[in-house]
């Protein structure tokens, strides 16, 4: 229940700043991409299948505020979240750069996935060099507010956690 | 063991959930703008924006404070070129009051005055919220259908054409604006009182096609809307004569049946605030 509560919230405050505070923040023709920060960090801390309904719920929430096809970020995010939380098992390195690199790669990966998706739809309505210039950007800024983000997002994650024993 | 059946358990879990974004695109593909999950959207957006016009009003100074950081030096580079243009400015607006005072007559006597006037009737509204993502170009303002906005109706700032509404709830409503790329307008050029069609590109300027490619096209020349009304038949979406922007580039192409321009937007779209909808303009009144 706790977590549920928490992941609404956390999803509705990045709507939010996503549509008020970041959309004010837009340098050189691009914007923060706070879904996709919000999924691949919560993807890195809490393994594939949250990082998929993360990515779901955020996606969902997103699509509703579009004019668009509503659904592709949607796919987009379910499917980057369960990517990076496999490609987390993976890695052993305890490095704090980790989550900046995976969340640099994985939105860069996603936002250019999200285009694929909407031209296939017949919905991209801007120019491929376009899409990966603010892919390559959006990319950066996320990695830039990684360092900001994701302390918080793992906080929060730990302290809604159900008091558990041992697993296995 | 315990670890396989989980990540079992999660394969299923991601097929679902893309199962679920698959059918949602494509019932919401199928069914555009009137099916159930259009008007879900409009509720969502009925619920969320008093949320964002708080927070707006709160971190509207402080985002303005950042970019305006940023933007510092072209800020600086600009209010130089201003103040040179000040001065030539200044000699000019001697030379232009007599013409102005002799406009005013010319358009009193062909009732100009009064087919834009009064009887256009606008509500202001307050920005509160931008696109939310980077492919589309649109604005919420904080008046809706309760007001009388309607889909549809023309969105003007007091620099010249924002777009038209697209979407409207009970207290806020989106507005799709003319650098959007879905958006189309036609416009004229007000020297050579040649028409053309101005579709939007984005970041980049307005792309005006159609017009003739055997008129001289002057830089900086103005573009307004071209309204046209056959009566009872069509009418344009927006009123005539409202500025959309200056003439930036002229694309010469010798072998091509129509010329390019592009349009610099005489809106400064990243710091609107105020806008006014064009509520009804019945010329017949």
């Amino acid at each position: 229940m706790r977590r549920v509560l928490l992941l609404s919230a956390v999803i509705l405050t990045a709507l939010i700043l996503q549509t008020t505070v970041f959309s004010e923040v837009n340098l050189l023709g691009a914007k923060p991409e706070l879904m996709y920060l919000l999924t691949i960090c919560f993807a890195v801390l809490e393994g594939p299948s949250s990082g998929a309904i993360t990515g779901f719920a955020g996606g969902m929430a997103q699509d509703f505020m579009l004019d668009a096809p509503k659904g592709i970020t949607a796919l987009t995010l379910t499917l980057l979240g369960y990517a990076i939380g496999m490609a987390r098992q993976y890695i052993v390195s305890p490095s704090p750069v980790l989550p900046v690199l995976l969340v640099a790669g994985g939105t860069f990966a996603g936002i250019v996935f999200y285009g694929i998706v909407s031209f296939l739809l017949g919905q991209l309505s801007v120019g491929w060099l376009y899409l990966f210039r603010v892919a390559l950007l959006s990319a950066v800024y996320n990695a830039i507010l990684t360092p900001l983000v994701f302390p918080l997002l793992r906080r929060a994650a730990e302290g809604s956690r159900s008091r558990r024993v041992a697993r296995w | 063991m315990a670890l396989r059946t989980r990540a079992r358990s999660t394969r299923l879990l991601v097929v679902a959930l893309v199962s679920i974004s698959l059918v949602t695109i494509t019932v919401d593909y199928r069914e555009g703008n009137e099916g159930p999950l259009a008007s879900l959207g409009d509720a969502a957006l009925a619920v969320i924006s008093p949320l964002q016009e708080v927070v707006s009003k709160v971190t509207h100074p402080i985002g303005n404070f950042f970019s305006t950081l940023v933007r510092l030096p072209s800020i600086r580079h600009e209010r130089d070129v201003l103040r040179e243009r000040a001065d030539a400015l200044e000699t000019q607006l001697a030379e232009g009051r007599a013409d102005q005072a002799r406009l005013a007559e010319l358009e009193a006597l062909f009732g100009l005055q009064e087919s834009l006037g009064n009887r256009i009737e606008t509500t202001a509204a307050q920005v509160i919220a931008n696109g939310v993502s980077n492919f589309e170009w649109t604005i919420t303002i904080d008046k809706g259908s309760s007001v009388g906005i309607s889909v549809g109706m023309p969105v003007v700032s007091s620099a010249g054409l924002v777009g038209h509404v697209v979407r409207v709830g009970t207290s806020s409503s989106v507005v799709q604006l003319i650098i959007d790329p879905d958006s189309s307008v036609a416009g004229r050029l007000d020297v050579s009182r040649q028409t053309g069609l101005l579709s939007g590109s984005g970041p980049s300027d307005l792309q005006m096609s159609l017009v003739d490619p055997t008129v001289d096209v002057a830089p900086d020349e103005h573009v307004v809307t071209a309204g046209y009304r056959i009566a009872g038949v069509a009418e344009s979406l927006y009123p005539p004569n409202i500025l959309i922007g200056t003439v930036s580039r002229v694309l010469d192409e010798d072998s091509a049946t129509e010329k390019l321009l592009t349009v610099r937007p005489a809106v400064d779209f990243s710091s609107l605030s105020l806008v006014l909808v064009v509520l009804s303009r019945d010329a017949r009144g």
